[in-house]
């Protein structure tokens, strides 16, 4: 029902990692767009994020596992065994944060009156979650994320995108946005009004 | 590390005392520490990854502060919330919100995690800040030349987080360090930068850092 997180591809001339350290990483952005993920659903009472969380969980939970087997792989061939323990420990904190993303997840879904002084709180924060609708001919649509460099342009990142009515999370630079879909983004106040221009601001 | 955690309570009890006088400033007040809290838990895991990456104790020391600091607040939150609670209604939404902080507590735990591998052995760190710079969002630092436009001034008038979408997470000076900066905080020549953002923006931010005279971006960046 939703997207898949997009896979890590090699690039060429990209160092090349251990399969160990692969799995870290895609362990650390996957339990990082939970959090960001789960805030996004708190603040908007949102059961379809909510519900991507515990679907993430069980890609978080694999890459845990994978990292731990992996790691011990790594010993037949380098003995390494303080690496193996560090990044295994890496795993698990990771792992950890993602747990908590889940826990909050969890309060989304439980369908309790949402106490307002929830949002106020999420809105007071200096990390800013917040959504925009691109529009018709704007600079943004029919163009890839990585073409119009919206993180580093305007200090959002981008956690979904909604096209019609599906959810799609974790975009990455590759990613088409065409015009009428809703992002979901995460970033400082001023970022968003940033944003929010170049999703309006039409194409010369 | 953990030892650091557990600490005692003392303060805590007098703070409660105080809070009991004021019930209706209790209620304001659980808003203001799950703000307080879900900046500690994004701020606290940046700087968690960036002790690692610059494998620097004085971030990890200051993460396990984070870590006191959000035990204390969890601490709080609860007792504020109980005094709130006068209905079964409040209570439903009241245990919502601490479910919350306290996966926020648990963030910060993790991070607290993650820096007590700087206390492990050194040959078998070396490799991880390859491990975290290739991560979507990349730890990296920038030193402020004197004659850069940035220096002088402040974190909101410099628009760094706008014109390169890094956002700084701790500056060192001769000084010492100061964590998560505020808008006012005033940048200076020879200022190290830790930052959080794309390595696009970075490589932005790296020649704002280092020439004098306004920066442009080609073709239409937002000024």
């Amino acid at each position: 029902m939703s997207g898949k997180l997009p896979v890590r591809e090699e690039e060429p001339g990209e160092v090349d990692f251990s399969k160990t350290t692969r799995l870290l990483l895609e362990l650390k952005d996957t339990s990082e767009l939970m959090v960001d993920l789960a805030y996004s659903a708190l603040l908007y009472d949102n059961e379809d994020i909510a519900d991507e969380i515990f679907s993430l969980e069980e890609v978080a939970d694999d890459l845990e596992k994978d990292v731990q087997l992996s790691a011990m792989e790594d010993l037949k061939e380098h003995k390494d065994v303080k690496k193996g323990f560090v990044l295994i420990r890496l795993a698990t904190a990771m792992e950890k944060i993602a747990d908590a993303a889940v826990t909050i997840a969890d309060v989304v879904l439980r369908d309790i009156e949402r106490n307002p002084v929830v949002c106020l709180s999420l809105r007071d924060s200096k990390v800013r979650i917040t959504t925009v609708t691109v529009e018709r001919e704007s600079i943004l649509a029919g163009r890839r994320i990585g073409e119009n460099k919206i993180a580093s342009k305007s200090g959002m990142w981008i956690i979904a995108i909604r096209k019609d009515r599906k959810y799609y999370y974790g975009p990455d630079e590759n990613t088409m946005i065409s015009e009428g879909d809703l992002l979901l983004a995460r970033g400082p106040k001023e970022g968003e009004s940033i944003l929010r221009e170049m999703a309006r601001k039409k194409r010369r | 590390m953990k030892n650091l955690v557990v600490k005692d309570k003392s303060h805590l009890r007098h703070r409660s005392k105080v809070k009991h006088e004021e019930i209706e400033y209790e209620a304001r007040s659980v808003r203001e520490i799950l703000t307080e809290m879900k900046d500690i838990s994004e701020l606290i895991t940046d700087l968690a990854y960036s002790a690692l990456v610059l494998d620097s104790r004085e971030i990890a020391e200051e993460v396990r502060e984070l870590e006191a600091r959000m035990d204390r607040l969890n601490y709080q939150i609860r007792l504020t919330a109980l005094i709130a609670s006068r209905s079964m209604e409040d209570a439903e939404s009241l245990t919502g919100i601490l479910t919350v902080a306290s996966a926020a507590e648990n963030i910060s735990n993790a991070a607290g995690d993650i820096v007590d591998l700087i206390d492990e052995e050194i040959d078998t760190r070396p490799f991880l800040p390859f491990i975290l710079r290739d991560a979507d969002e990349k730890f990296n630092v920038a030193r402020i030349s004197p004659e850069s436009e940035l220096a002088g001034k402040t974190i909101a008038d410099s628009k760094i987080g706008t014109r390169t979408g890094a956002i700084v997470i701790a500056v060192n000076r001769r000084s010492g360090w100061i964590f998560d900066p505020s808008k006012d905080f005033r940048l200076r020549g020879n200022d190290l930068l830790i930052v959080r953002g794309t390595q696009d923006g970075y490589n932005n931010l790296q020649k704002l850092s280092k020439h004098a005279g306004q920066f442009t971006e080609k073709a239409g960046g937002p000024r």
